[in-house]
């Protein structure tokens, strides 16, 4: 005894010294630590540096290739393909009308290669250089791509006329197919389609370049110039592109019936028609004047509801133009779904760049200078005749006063002048100011229509552009909307897999962390019942008889039966920290507690009593072997120490042998001593907490320990 | 005599090696950016058609209001005009709603379930920290242990740390591995299910601006004066605004 203590005290001293040495090694290595993780950051930085530049650089690499991907293709048309169609019999009509302003395209794109080819693109001054490239050239490309672009309609034109003729497309087709056989072309306007996609991708290229390159970079401001002259240049060739279209289409003098007929608005008759308003409008006010002057009446009628209806436009426009601002601002271009090999996501973002950078606030800028503004001008004016028209009313009350009279004093003079002026001044010019401005806004409605028409237009020769790409668009609608709702089930199919088998394999509730009340919970039972007695409930379990619980899916509750007052076993009494009831035992699981600590050793007192009856073994609190366990284990018992039998009634064990328990207590109910039989077949008893559990794989059905 | 606990320290020997430990750090940072931009798409493309439908339905207030007024009902060519727009207007807001359907089944509504995945994902990365901590703190354990002088208790204690390491180091592999597989593999299909729902927003803006140009040419033929720029247009506008300007009533007194 006096042996073990001296032993358990050298032990714990030992401890002791390696705890001191230990602590004195931490605090060196707590330093060490955080010179490390502020090393680590320094190399995570440096590593994403790294990535940015790596990105910039493929970035410019893109551009840089795709431009002479571009030029090559466009030399293959205009060269290869064109030699082998002019050489068709009988000759094609029209041939040259393809190729009107290739050239010119060809040649500044050719330029833009040449300044580039000046430098390696490695380098990093590359950027400055690609720039200043573009910069230079910008009013070369803008007046090479305005004429190709204003003429591109004329392109479309020719080319369907020679789909007319099945024979002669097929015989195009071959001669496309053999000049460019890397290509999947089928059609000229695959080739001549291209620079119109060319000059709109500019400013997408730009901008991710742009998006991966620090704003400390010496070329960063001249970037960012480079990228915004790209948009503006799009602006101006699609401003030209509608310019031309107008001033073409409108060359031969066209009947301009519209706008005869809005100049010979006749607000004389439209007023009369309108009397009506103004008795009503004089009803409400509770003022009949004695006076009715019925073209009078009419005429402030009009004004009435065209006051009325210029403000409620303003305010229709005003409306507008901000769900317009809205939708501008929701830059869906920009996500980065690392997606950009792939067509649909790119050709996406391109057509929406576009739409956005571009296309539609040139929409917006249209509607504010055209729309906006002059209605905003008219609403202005309309002060004026109101405030006229209300202080013409004064008068007349005045006037209706002393009209009777024969003979007026001087003052009287004076009021009735002042009436008859203001209503002959109203009476010839507010007719006038009404026509003018219903014609106003006649002439806007028309402006807005055309704005619209505009916008279809520059859109349908963007979408051009990418018909070819994108691998269903030859499909017709309702079969590509079959298609594209059928693929979204699937992948919505697909998902719901991969999350179920997330949360399956990785998520088995027994390995939950306890929240703290969940852990207040663990204390208070185990406290109460004894670890063994802990289950927790795999899934929700809603009562439905008497006395059943309600318990949620993970929530710990201790055993308090194994069967209800009926025998049923499978209905378990428990107690669910002050709760009790019962629940269905195919929806609780064992559960295990780890330890932090290690348990403490028996000590084994040799037992006072040799005799053999009586058992004493003095140990100290017993406890399960606490294990964490993933699956629901099955769990062997084993010897943990070695024990000596000391009579015919115990069993010798070695440690690690693996025995089975036949009764956990003794002849006298002692759950200090285990009846167990060992491998060797032979039973006896053995100190409880001699005993261990180890888990093994599958469960046995009914197992108890 | 109580036992002075154990600091939980670090094991020695390392468990998981740091070329695996940076693979996992990486495939979860690519996880975990492509989650934010996944819900930044979503959000976008939400307030996007929602401005869109909004903006549309303006459009058609303003010609309805017009038509409404009974400043039209005078002139029979002012009312065609008006009502000519007023039709073209609820046509394209017919066609718009069409379009904003399909472009929250096949665009909207998949963005949402795919972000509907990363909150398991995020909670299974989780659950390996964890195992990954109770891993780590059992092997310090047990390696303690494996120091000490092999007497018969402290055997039976190793025994003891070596069984309660076991099921928590297969639990951290399992994990761990289900993970190195399936984050990559979910990764990358991200491609295949975002696919179709590009091209369905491609081609749905093809249809309505298709429709829009049909529909607007038409119109524009009947109740616009032709030939004119932007310049002719204000130059006119510029004009009646001066001849209103002149008139004596519209002078404020």
């Amino acid at each position: 005894c006096v042996c073990a203590c001296l032993s358990s005290l050298t032990l714990s001293l030992v401890l002791l010294y390696k705890d001191n040495s230990l602590s004195g090694e931490n605090t060196v290595s707590e330093e060490m630590l955080a010179e490390e993780a502020r090393k680590k950051s320094k190399e995570e930085e440096a590593a994403a540096k790294e990535r940015a530049a790596q990105r910039q650089q493929l970035a410019i690499e893109e551009l840089v290739q795709s431009e002479r991907n571009y030029l090559r293709m466009l030399q293959i048309c205009s060269v290869d393909i064109r030699s082998s169609l002019q050489q068709l019999q009988p000759p094609l009509a029209n041939l040259d009308r393809l190729f009107l302003y290739i050239e010119d395209v060809m040649e500044v794109s050719s330029r833009l290669l040449s300044l580039l080819d000046r430098r390696p693109s490695g380098e990093p001054q590359f950027l400055q250089t690609l720039c200043d490239s573009f910069l230079s050239l910008s009013s070369d490309i803008e007046a090479a791509y305005k004429e190709y672009l204003a003429y591109y309609n004329q392109i479309s034109i020719v080319e369907n006329s020679y789909k007319q003729k099945e024979a002669l497309w097929n015989e195009i087709v071959r001669i496309i197919k053999a000049s460019a056989p890397e290509v999947n072309a089928s059609s000229l306007s695959f080739f001549l389609v291209m620079p119109v996609q060319r000059i709109a991708r500019y400013p997408l290229l730009l901008q991710t370049i742009q998006k991966h390159t620090d704003t400390s970079h010496p070329a960063f401001k001249l970037l960012e110039k480079t990228a915004l002259t790209s948009i503006a240049l799009n602006c101006r060739i699609n401003e030209y592109k509608r310019f031309r279209e107008v001033a073409d289409k409108y060359k031969k003098t066209e009947t301009l019936t519209i706008k005869d007929k809005i100049n010979r608005l006749n607000p004389h008759s439209i007023a009369k028609k309108t009397a009506r308003f103004s008795q009503q409008l004089k009803h409400e006010t509770g003022i009949k004047p004695k006076l009715v002057d019925e073209e009078f009446d009419a005429f402030e009628g009009f004004f009435n509801i065209l006051e009325h209806g210029i403000l409620v436009l303003l305010e229709n426009v005003e409306t507008y133009l901000l769900h317009l601002q809205r939708f501008l601002d929701c830059r869906t271009e920009e996500f980065d779904l690392d997606m950009d090999g792939e067509k649909s996501p790119i050709c996406y973002k391109e057509i929406t760049t576009a739409l956005r950078q571009w296309i539609l606030p040139t929409f917006e800028k249209r509607m504010r200078t055209l729309i906006h503004k002059p209605l905003c001008a008219l609403r202005d004016l309309l002060v004026g005749p109101r405030n006229l028209i209300r202080k013409r009313l004064d008068k007349l009350l005045d006037f209706e006063m002393i009209e009777s009279k024969s003979t007026l004093s001087y003052d009287e003079q004076a009021v009735a002048n002042t009436y008859r002026t203001i209503n002959t001044l109203l009476l010839n010019e507010l007719p006038r100011f009404n026509g003018l401005a219903l014609q106003m806004i006649w002439s806007m409605l028309g402006t807005f229509s055309c704005m619209h028409k505009d916008l279809a237009a520059d859109m349908e020769q963007l979408f051009q552009s990418f018909a070819q790409q994108l691998p269903h668009s030859h499909l017709h609608p309702s079969a590509f909307w079959e298609w594209a709702e059928s693929a979204v089930l699937e992948s919505a199919k697909k998902l719901q897999t991969v999350c179920q088998n997330v949360e399956d394999t990785l998520n088995a509730p027994v390995v939950q962390p306890l929240s703290p009340s969940s852990q207040r919970r663990l204390k208070q039972l185990t406290d109460k019942h004894g670890s063994g007695k802990i289950y927790q409930v795999a899934s929700t379990v809603v009562g439905s008889r008497d006395l059943d619980l309600n318990l949620a899916r993970g929530e710990l509750v201790a055993i308090l039966s194994e069967a209800d007052t009926r025998g049923d076993k499978r209905r378990w009494l428990v107690d669910a920290g002050g709760r009790r009831g019962y629940a269905p035992s195919s929806k609780l699981i064992r559960y295990h507690q780890a330890m932090e600590d290690p348990p403490p050793s028996p000590h084994l007192i040799v037992p006072l009593d040799v005799t053999g009856k009586r058992r004493h073994s003095y140990t100290p609190e017993s406890q399960p072997m606490p294990m964490r366990v993933v699956r629901q284990p099955y769990f062997q018992v084993i010897a943990a120490y070695d024990f000596t039998a000391r009579g015919n009634h115990e069993v010798s064990l070695r440690v690690g042998e693996p025995v089975c328990v036949l009764e956990p207590y003794d002849k006298r109910g002692n759950r200090e001593w285990s009846l167990v039989e060992a491998i060797s077949g032979q039973r006896g008893y053995v100190p409880s907490n001699y005993l261990s559990m180890k888990p093994v794989e599958a469960r046995p059905p009914g197992f108890v320990f | 005599m109580s036992w002075i606990p154990f600091k939980i320290g670090q094991p020695k020997k390392q468990i998981v090696s740091k070329t695996v430990e940076r693979d996992f750090e990486r495939e979860y940072e690519k996880l975990q950016k492509l989650e934010d931009q996944t819900k930044k798409l979503h959000k976008d493309m939400k307030k996007s058609t929602d401005a869109d439908l909004a903006m549309s339905k303006a459009a058609v207030k303003i010609s309805a209001d017009l038509l409404s007024n009974p400043l039209c009902e005078q002139d029979q060519a002012f009312l065609d005009s008006i009502t000519a727009l007023d039709t073209a207007m609820k046509r394209m807001d017919a066609f718009n709603q069409e379009k904003v359907n399909q472009i929250q089944k096949t665009v909207i509504d998949p963005l949402k379930k795919y972000s509907g995945v990363f909150p398991s994902l995020n909670m299974a990365v989780k659950r390996r920290e964890q195992a990954l901590q109770d891993y780590k703190r059992l092997q310090s354990k047990v390696e303690k242990y494996e120091e000490k002088e092999k007497n018969g208790p402290a055997m039976v204690k190793l025994h003891q740390a070596k069984e309660e390491l076991r099921p928590v180091k297969e639990d951290f592999e399992a994990k761990n591995q289900q993970l190195l597989d399936e984050m990559p593999k979910f990764y990358q299909s991200r491609i295949d299910y975002f696919q179709p729902s590009f091209e369905a927003l491609i081609r749905a803006q093809v249809v309505y601006f298709t429709e829009m140009y049909k529909i607007f040419s038409e119109l524009t033929d009947q109740i616009d004066q032709g030939g004119l720029t932007d310049e002719q247009r204000q130059r006119e506008t510029e004009a009646k605004l001066t001849e209103l300007r002149a008139l004596s009533i519209v002078a404020d007194d």
